[in-house]
Parts: C-alpha cells; sequence; structure tokens
C-alpha cells in the first residue's frame, strides 16, 4: 500500500534454524498474502522456546509460546460471562479454539510528554483507536501522520518509555454500559473505583456516537421537574432539554443539579453525574449524600477528578454520555449532569496544545465549540419510532467575577436550550437559589409544563424581571408614590417566597398553591421575614383543608378556574386566621 | 474512477496521496468507503507533486491510512429546482426527511458558482413589512436587501428570525429556503414540524448541517442552500427569501480545520482567509436583474463582543443590521433589539417618506438623550433634572417598553399571543409617543402592547386593578 512497500522484507525469528520445507511454506505465504515475492531473513533467538515469530514491515504473526498464549487469552476474553454453567463454557471454548494466522499490528513508542505519545509503525491504526501500551496502559489515536501516531494517554505516561512496545487493539474507544452501573462510582473508562466488585456490562457503546438527527427527534413535551420553585414555575426544564447552570464558584451550582436528582426519585428517571477535574473528596462527600438519601439506586457516577490525566478528564463526558444513551435508546428518561464543562475546556486545551494544534482565543483551540456542541447534541427526546426515550443534559460552567460573556460560557449557552444563571450577590444576601431571573431563561420548558404550573405561574418571570429594572432605577428617587411602592413590596414578596433550603424540594402542588396564592397578592401584606413560617404554614392548612384538590393538581397536572378559585380562598382565610385585623404592614 | 489512498489524518482534514493520472482540483470530491458508508470529503490544498489535502464532510472516526479513496471527478452538487420545495437536505443534498431519494431527472447544480457580475446588479430601494414594531420603525428591512441579525448567546437571534419566517415567509407569495448552519437539532425539528402544520412546505426547502456534524459540513451547508435559492432567481425568476442561522458558525468552522490545514492564524485565531471566504459567499446573497434575494441572517457575537473579526467582517455586507443585546433583554424587553446600534441603508427620507425618516430620528434623539442622562441621574438623582430633561427621561422609558411586543413564536413561552402591527399603525402610535400625547400614561402600559390604542386600553386595566 506504502511506497515502500516495494522494499519488504520479512524476519523470521526461531530458537532452531527452519527446516527447508519450512522456509518454503513460509515464502509461499508471504508471497500470497502481500501479492509480491518478499526476501526471508533468519534469526536465531534463544527466548522463544518453541513457535516461531514472522515480523512483516509492522505486521507480526506470533506462533511462539508467548504469542499463542495471548491469543488464547484474548479469546477468553471476549467470552461472555454470566452464565450459570461456567465449566461447560470454558471446555467448550478450548475446544473450539484454533490458533489464527493473522497478522499482529506493533509500532514502538517513539516520544513521551506527559500527556502524549507518538508512536512509530501501526501502519493501519484507525482514528480514534485504542492502543495497548507498555504495562496495560491505553492510549487513543489522535492524530494520524505519514510516519507517525500520535496518541493521548490514559494513565500513568511515568509508565510509558520510548522504544517499548505498542499494541492495536482494532476498537475505537468504547464504554461498557449496562443496568448494572446503577448505583455505583466508575472512572472515565467504565471501571468500578467504589471497591464495590466487579460489574458485569451488558454491552459496549462507542464514546463518540452520532447525535439524533433531526428527524430521529420529537418535541420537549414531559416536564423533568427539580422540585425547584425558582425553577419549575420560571424556567421549567423539560425531558431532552439541554439547561445550562452557570455561575461564579460557590453559588450553589451543583447544590440544583444534586436537587434535582433527588427529586427524580420514585419518577423512573436515570440519573448519570460525571465529575470533571473536581476533587476527589468533594465527589466522595457527594456520593454519600446521594446513598443517604436513596438516590444512588438510579444513579451512576463517572469520576475523572482532578488528579486523573488530561486525557481521562476529556473523555469523561462522552463516556457519561455513552452510558446515558444505553438507558435512553431503550426508551428510558435519563438526567444527565455534566459537573463541569468549563474544567472538560481546560483539559481539551491542554491536550490541543501539546498536539501543537494552534491556539485561538484565550488560547483554546478552535473546535472547542464543536468538542461541546457533538456532546451536548447528544441529549434528546427521540421520536416514538426509537422508542421515545429522553436525554436531558445539565452542563454547569463556572464563570469568573460574573463575566457570562466570557469565551467558553457563551459557547456553551448558544449550545444548550436555556441557561440558569447563578449570582454571588443574590446567593450571599440570602436569595438561595441564587437565580439571575433576567439572565436565566428556558427557551423550550414552557412546552413541557403542566397546565396547571403554566397557569399558576403565570407572567412571574416578566413580572420580576421589571421589578428588579425598577428596583435599580428608583434607588435614586426620594419620593415614590404610592402604586410604585406597592409594586416593589411586591416584588421583595415575591423574591422571598422564591427561597428555598437544599434538600428540600416542594411538590407540584405545593408549587401551585404558592403560586397562585402569590400572584393574587395574598401574601402582599406578609412582612418578609415571616414569610418563609408564613409559607409552610398556609401549605400545611391546605393539604389538611383540601387534600383532594392537591392529589387532583398531582395527578392531572390541570388548574381549573373553580379550582383555582379554591385555592385563592382557602389562603385568604388562612391569612385572616392568622391576622383577623385584616391588612398588616405594607 | 481514479485512485488515491489516505496517508495522514489529523482530525477532520486528511491527506491523500493520488496513485495514477492527474490530480484532482481544489473543491472537487474524494469518496471514501468504510464499513459500506461511502464518506465525503473535498480538496483543499495541493501540498505536492501527488498529495492533496482534504476537508472530511463526515465524520474521521475509523478512518487508517492506507484506505483507498475514489476520485469522482466532480465538485459536490445539489438537486435544485421545484423538486426540492417541501424537502429537508443535507450538505451534500441528499433528502433526510425519511420520504424517499428526489426524483429521477431533478437538475442539480454545483455549489460552487461565481458571483453576479456588476452588470446584473439590482439593488433594492423598497421597504419590507415585518410587523415588528422596532423593526419598521428604525431599521426597516428592504425587499432584496440583506438583514442581519446579531445578538451574543441567548438573546433571542432565532425567535427573531422564526417570528420573521412567521410574519415575511408565511404571507410572501415566492419561495422561501431555510438553511441550518451549526445550530441546534432540536430547532430543525421544531421548524419542520412548523412547516408541516402551517401548510407553507410545498413553497419551502430547508438545508441543514447542525452543530453537532464535522466543521466541513458547516463550512459548505450555507452554499448547498444558497445554490437552491440562486436557481430560483435565476431560472424561475422568482422573489426568494433565504433564512440562514447562523451565518457566524460558517466562520467558525473554517478557522476549526484552518490550522489543521498548515495556514498561520490570524487575529483571536480566525483563520487568514476570513474576509475571503465571507466575501465569496456574501457576494453570491444578492437581487438581480433575473430576480431577487431577500436574505435575513443571524450572526452569532461569540463572548458579546462586536468588534470579533466574524462579526466585523459581517457587517459590511448588509443593507440592514438588527442588534439585539443582551442589556436590554435582561429587563424582560423582547425582542431585545438595541435601537442606537442598529441601522438600515434604506432608512432615508428618499425611501421611507419624511414623515416615517422624522418619527424615526425623533425617537433617537430621545433615546440618545437618555443614555446621556443616565450618568447623571446614577449621580444626581431624577431630582436634580430640568423638567425638559425629565419629560424627555420619561418618553424614552415609555418608548422602551413600547419596543417590547409579543411574538407568535414565543406564544409558548410567554403565554401572551403574539402581535403583527402594521407600518401604519406603527407610524402613527410612535408619532403620538415622540409627540409627548402619550405622557399621561403609565409607564407600565406601554410594555408588551400593540398600538397607541392598546396603551390606552392596558393604562385604564391598570387604574383599575390598582382601586
Amino acid at each position: 500500500m506504502r511506497s515502500d512497500r516495494s522494499r519488504l522484507s520479512a524476519e523470521l525469528r526461531s530458537a532452531r534454524e527452519p527446516t527447508a520445507e519450512q522456509q518454503q511454506r513460509f515464502t509461499e505465504f508471504l508471497s500470497k498474502k502481500y501479492h509480491r515475492k518478499v526476501p526471508l531473513h533468519w534469526e536465531a533467538d534463544e527466548s522463544l522456546k518453541s513457535g516461531f515469530r514472522l515480523q512483516v514491515g509492522s505486521d507480526i504473526y506470533d506462533w511462539s509460546l508467548d504469542g499463542r498464549v495471548r491469543q488464547f487469552q484474548d479469546y477468553l476474553r471476549q467470552l461472555q460471562a454470566g452464565h450459570e454453567d461456567l465449566v461447560p463454557l470454558m471446555k467448550q471454548a478450548v475446544e473450539d479454539w484454533t490458533l489464527a494466522v493473522m497478522p499482529e499490528e506493533t509500532g514502538t513508542v517513539l516520544t513521551v510528554d506527559s500527556e502524549i505519545a507518538t508512536i512509530s509503525g501501526l501502519d493501519h491504526a484507525q482514528y480514534g483507536e485504542i492502543l495497548l501500551l507498555s504495562s496495560g496502559v491505553r492510549g487513543m489515536v489522535q492524530d494520524l501522520r505519514r510516519d507517525k501516531v500520535s496518541c493521548i494517554i490514559f494513565g500513568d505516561s511515568e509508565e510509558v518509555s520510548a522504544g517499548s512496545l505498542v499494541r492495536r487493539t482494532l476498537k475505537t474507544a468504547g464504554m461498557p454500559v449496562g443496568d448494572a452501573f446503577l448505583g455505583r462510582v466508575v472512572d472515565a473508562l467504565g471501571v468500578p473505583i467504589d471497591g464495590k466488585g466487579h460489574i458485569t456490562p451488558s454491552g459496549h457503546r462507542p464514546i463518540e456516537a452520532p447525535a439524533p438527527g433531526i428527524l430521529d427527534r420529537q418535541p420537549v413535551n414531559t416536564p423533568m421537574e427539580t422540585g425547584l420553585l425558582a425553577i419549575d414555575a420560571m424556567f421549567p426544564i423539560g425531558r431532552g432539554q439541554r439547561e445550562l447552570i452557570i455561575g461564579d464558584r460557590q453559588t450553589g451550582k451543583t447544590a440544583i443539579a444534586l436537587d434535582t436528582i433527588l427529586n427524580q426519585k420514585g419518577k423512573g428517571v436515570v440519573c448519570v453525574y460525571v465529575a470533571i477535574g473536581q476533587k476527589t473528596s468533594s465527589i466522595a462527600q457527594m456520593v454519600g449524600n446521594l446513598r443517604r438519601r436513596g438516590a444512588m439506586e438510579y444513579t451512576t457516577v463517572v469520576c475523572a477528578p482532578a488528579g486523573a490525566s488530561a486525557a481521562l478528564q476529556y473523555i469523561a463526558p462522552y463516556a457519561g454520555c455513552a452510558l446515558a444513551e444505553y438507558f435512553m435508546y431503550q426508551g428510558q428518561d435519563v438526567l444527565i449532569v455534566y459537573d463541569d464543562l468549563s474544567k472538560h475546556a481546560i483539559a481539551y486545551r491542554a491536550l490541543s496544545l501539546l498536539l501543537e494544534r494552534s491556539p485561538g482565543r484565550e488560547a483554546y483551540p478552535g473546535d472547542v465549540f464543536y468538542l461541546h456542541s457533538r456532546l451536548l447534541e447528544r441529549a434528546a427526546h427521540l421520536s416514538d419510532e426509537l422508542g421515545g426515550g429522553s436525554m436531558t443534559a445539565l452542563p454547569i460552567v463556572e464563570t469568573q467575577a460574573g463575566d457570562v460573556s466570557a469565551y467558553i460560557p457563551t459557547n456553551i449557552i448558544s449550545i444548550t436550550d436555556g441557561q440558569i444563571f447563578l449570582e454571588s450577590d443574590l446567593f450571599f444576601a440570602g436569595q438561595r437559589p441564587a437565580v439571575n431571573v433576567g439572565l436565566s431563561v428556558s427557551r423550550v420548558g414552557g412546552d413541557a409544563q403542566t397546565r396547571a404550573m403554566k397557569s399558576a405561574a403565570g407572567t412571574l418571570r416578566l413580572e420580576l424581571a421589571q421589578y428588579r429594572e425598577m428596583e435599580v432605577f428608583t434607588q435614586f428617587s426620594s419620593d415614590l408614590d404610592d402604586a410604585t411602592k406597592r409594586q416593589l413590596n411586591y416584588g421583595q414578596g415575591l423574591m422571598r417566597l422564591l427561597r428555598q433550603p437544599q434538600y428540600a424540594p416542594l411538590s407540584q402542588h405545593r408549587q401551585v398553591i404558592l403560586l397562585t396564592a402569590a400572584l393574587r397578592r395574598v401574601m402582599q401584606d406578609v412582612p418578609l421575614e415571616e414569610m418563609e413560617d408564613f409559607r409552610a404554614r398556609l401549605l400545611d392548612y391546605i393539604e389538611e383543608t383540601a387534600p383532594d384538590l392537591c392529589r387532583r393538581i398531582d395527578i392531572t397536572g390541570l388548574l381549573p378556574e373553580e379550582d383555582r378559585e379554591e385555592i385563592v380562598e382557602l389562603s385568604r382565610n388562612f391569612a385572616k386566621t392568622v391576622w383577623p385585623g385584616g391588612k398588616r404592614g405594607g | 474512477m481514479e485512485r488515491g489512498i489516505i496517508v495522514q489524518i489529523s482530525g477532520p482534514v486528511v491527506d491523500v496521496e493520488i496513485q495514477s493520472g492527474e490530480l484532482p482540483r481544489l473543491q472537487e470530491e474524494l469518496t471514501v468507503e468504510r464499513e459500506g458508508v461511502l464518506r465525503v470529503m473535498e480538496v483543499a490544498q495541493h501540498i505536492g507533486r501527488n498529495t492533496v489535502r482534504c476537508i472530511m464532510l463526515s465524520p474521521s472516526e475509523g478512518l487508517a491510512r492506507g484506505l483507498a479513496v475514489e476520485i469522482p471527478g466532480r465538485t459536490i452538487q445539489v438537486p435544485v429546482g421545484r423538486a426540492t420545495l417541501g424537502r429537508m437536505f443535507n450538505v451534500l443534498g441528499q433528502p433526510i426527511d425519511g420520504e424517499g431519494p428526489v426524483p429521477e431527472g431533478t437538475p442539480v447544480q454545483s455549489i460552487y458558482r461565481k458571483p453576479p457580475t456588476f452588470e446584473e446588479q439590482s439593488p433594492a430601494v423598497e421597504i419590507l413589512e415585518t410587523g415588528i414594531k422596532v423593526i419598521d420603525l428604525l431599521e426597516p428591512y428592504s425587499r432584496g436587501g440583506k438583514i442581519g441579525l446579531f445578538g451574543g448567546a441567548g438573546v433571542g437571534k432565532t425567535v427573531l428570525i422564526q417570528e420573521l419566517i412567521h410574519n415575511v415567509a408565511m404571507e410572501h407569495g415566492g419561495y422561501s429556503i431555510f438553511t441550518g448552519v451549526g445550530e441546534r437539532s432540536r430547532e430543525g425539528n421544531d421548524l419542520w414540524r412548523e412547516m408541516r402544520e402551517s401548510g407553507v412546505a410545498d413553497k419551502t426547502a430547508l438545508v441543514f448541517g447542525q452543530m453537532n456534524e464535522s466543521p466541513g459540513v458547516r463550512m459548505r451547508v450555507a452554499l448547498s442552500g444558497l445554490t437552491m435559492a440562486e436557481y430560483f432567481r435565476d431560472k424561475e425568476h422568482k422573489d426568494v427569501l433565504l433564512f440562514i442561522d447562523n451565518i457566524f458558525r460558517f466562520v467558525q468552522a473554517g478557522s476549526e480545520v484552518s490550522t489543521l490545514l498548515g495556514r498561520m492564524p490570524s487575529a483571536v485565531g480566525y483563520q487568514p482567509t476570513l474576509a475571503g471566504e465571507m466575501g465569496e459567499l456574501q457576494e453570491r446573497i444578492t437581487s438581480t436583474k433575473e430576480g431577487s434575494v431577500t436574505s435575513v441572517q443571524a450572526v452569532y457575537v461569540p463572548a458579546d463582543d462586536l468588534t470579533d473579526p466574524a462579526t466585523a467582517t459581517t457587517f459590511a455586507h448588509l443593507d440592514a443590521t438588527t442588534v439585539l443585546s443582551r442589556k436590554i433583554s435582561e429587563q424582560g424587553i423582547y425582542p431585545a433589539v438595541d435601537p442606537l446600534a442598529s441601522s438600515s441603508r434604506i432608512l432615508e427620507a428618499d425611501i421611507v417618506g419624511k414623515r416615517h425618516y422624522h418619527i424615526a430620528r425623533k425617537a433617537q434623539e430621545i433615546l440618545e438623550k437618555y443614555l446621556e442622562l443616565q450618568d447623571i441621574i446614577a449621580i444626581l438623582g431624577m431630582d436634580e433634572l430640568s423638567d425638559t430633561d425629565r419629560q424627555i427621561v420619561g418618553r424614552a422609558r415609555r418608548l422602551q417598553r413600547f419596543f417590547a411586543q409579543p411574538t407568535h413564536v414565543a406564544e409558548k413561552f410567554t403565554g401572551l399571543p403574539g402581535i403583527y402591527v402594521p407600518l401604519r399603525d406603527t407610524l402613527e402610535s410612535f408619532e403620538k409617543l415622540v409627540n409627548g400625547e402619550l405622557d399621561q400614561y403609565p409607564e407600565a402600559a406601554f410594555y408588551n402592547v400593540g398600538t397607541w390604542r392598546d396603551v390606552v386600553a392596558k393604562a385604564k386595566r391598570l387604574e383599575e386593578g390598582e382601586a
């Protein structure tokens, strides 16, 4: 195939010199296989106790004892385990096995860097193929040059040395998948790291898979409830949507993702949490938290912590996505959290620069957009022909000093179907979740909201955005008219209503009741500091007096006019019992 | 058919050594078969006597050195003509709507063509009503002109372009071509369904190369859509509407492959050929004596930076620019058009008429003055302003709110029904506003309504609600 093929020669190694008849057979084999006359040289090699090893170019035919054993090992590995009777399977396997005449391509490591190795040989290596380096370290082909191959290293580069042998695996990078992964913590290659033993996968999926096409999808139409009033009311997320969670560090980004996972309990949603570049201790803490609250049963954590190589951090979200796809294509609903993609971009930047691809804005390579777009496009609501499963993605991005208009944040905002922007000022002022109403948006979730939520939430978002603007504008005015004052008060009350502690998801009927009461200005006169208390007691009161109403909302997802009036009526009555005098404060 | 083999692969860029015969020319297509699937690439460079460097229009995963490459000896071709209407295509002109191939005998055209000459040009001078107040008043679009919608991530470009499709394409008698360049597949699905439901499918062709596809696809799909539009203009003498969402992705895809092609990066890491690539594409999108092409292009503004080389290069090619701003969308004002940064070449007294021109300029003056006053207000407070200035602030704030208008396509998020405001009503309403005839109504009455009559009605409702 290549020009140097014309000068192809074969080298035969064995302990004893081959007989003339054997030599003849080798020459025939070579000319048949390579369609030309290949000169054959013999060399003595005492290390091969029996058999031969034939090398032609970079192809090796290994019939030595070592080679046979290795072929047999590979064969055994391919056997599907999981059968009850292992012994008959083994017996059958031993009988079926025959030595194959197949070349094994090898290469030699030329250079090793902290993340990258270049290799000579491996003429037929595929783009994206997994390579086996010395001492079991694996790598993935990233660049195929005329005379060398570059691969990124998934492991300790210290264990790879120049001159060592590299073997092909003939497989592109894949992730073992299966139901057995639920409840487990694995690394980016699918190997369990939680000390709970081996996972038996039910299959493999490539980590890079094409996203569902335009006709493979259907509109997002089912809610993915987060249990957070501020989000479910104003920025509803639907199954199959991509909603970015963005904000400075320590503004509660992970808390929102975590609350969402917890709120999926009993809703038949499978969750995958991908931790990229985080402290191992915080991941351990989070897993403990999920386990304690019974959420690990339906969750897998894929983990490429800060200490993992950049290559592992780079493939972790794709690996997590492959696992999520397994469930999605079975018709299930999946929630996947990428925490966080800024670290992922940084890992990819490191690899790109080491691969000598030239830097662009903020030193990121030109294809950093494609890096995230091809990942996030794999989240979808599949058409009914494909089983109707869905993958909802919640990528997380960290901003610096609240700058949403930096490169990576705007890139990802332009990919996702909306963003929830968390602000540190709000967070420290006690407004948690610290959602900035003006900058957050959900582009498709409105379709997915139940009618009850939609009619209860009404124009809450627009009213709050206008309130914020008015608040800024009026802070310089001394005399405010009563109408403006009332509107400011009302806005403050709404903001207070949206505060919600962590691990306290609100069910649908509770959200509907609160929103209906608040927007009909029942809480207009509740002093701000008593809002939380009032809210809790109001909910208890209504759940006690009208349990049917609550159940009806949860089951039908509808809020007919009479139900709405009933809620308003009940909450007005309740407000009166608290303050018999009627209006207070103001 | 001549053959070559792959000798080097670096992401989407592949080198092919030609074994026999002539080298394929630049822009010619080459194909490689892998597991029964034909993958296509396109020659970008000759890098030696027998080697060409190509850009993949398919994924590179699974390719290996030594694979055989076929050379069909042509550039990429797409089907054109009436058979494309009601269909959805990919960059190669293959239908992706699951309704089988295009009928035999459908004409095909290469996606590479020369732009119309100087002599063939036919500049546009007629206003195109959109029903969106802020646009019709301040940066009127022209029939047969080129319109750009600039905006950072998530400020509402796609909603606005879809509203324009709703308001303009559905009223428009001619054909429309929608080209999705590097945007969301979900939006493609939504648009496809909407076209079907609204019954305009038989006048519309859709072409998609979305953000999950390789950079080569995103670089070329705009040309595929454009070629279909050109055919209707040149051969059928039609007035064609061409929507492109999003032209920035075309530049971005070019920069993704540029360094892999061995080119030195230019400013902000873009390709050195940025202006040339943009010019070649944009010069083809134009109205000629044969027929007109009205194009609406969304332009993404990376990192909200309007001076970004890709954005800045696009500005020069457009007749009207609508700039969407994050600051305005933050206030809940949609469409978040920045009334001072947007402009139109046809906002001249000769074209739109004296009355329109004066109202528009007057509105801009008020807003400009308010912008200047904002610093003073921030330091000294409203109370320090003179009566005239206070009046200006009041009118400016009413103007800003009056620019907000519920759109048909956002109805499902906002719950507010969309409003189409005819140009006549727009002019009448803003005339009253800038002349101070509406000063007595509260600011909130101007928010998200249609005409001045709606303002009066909303003011009345607000008053009753308060009482």
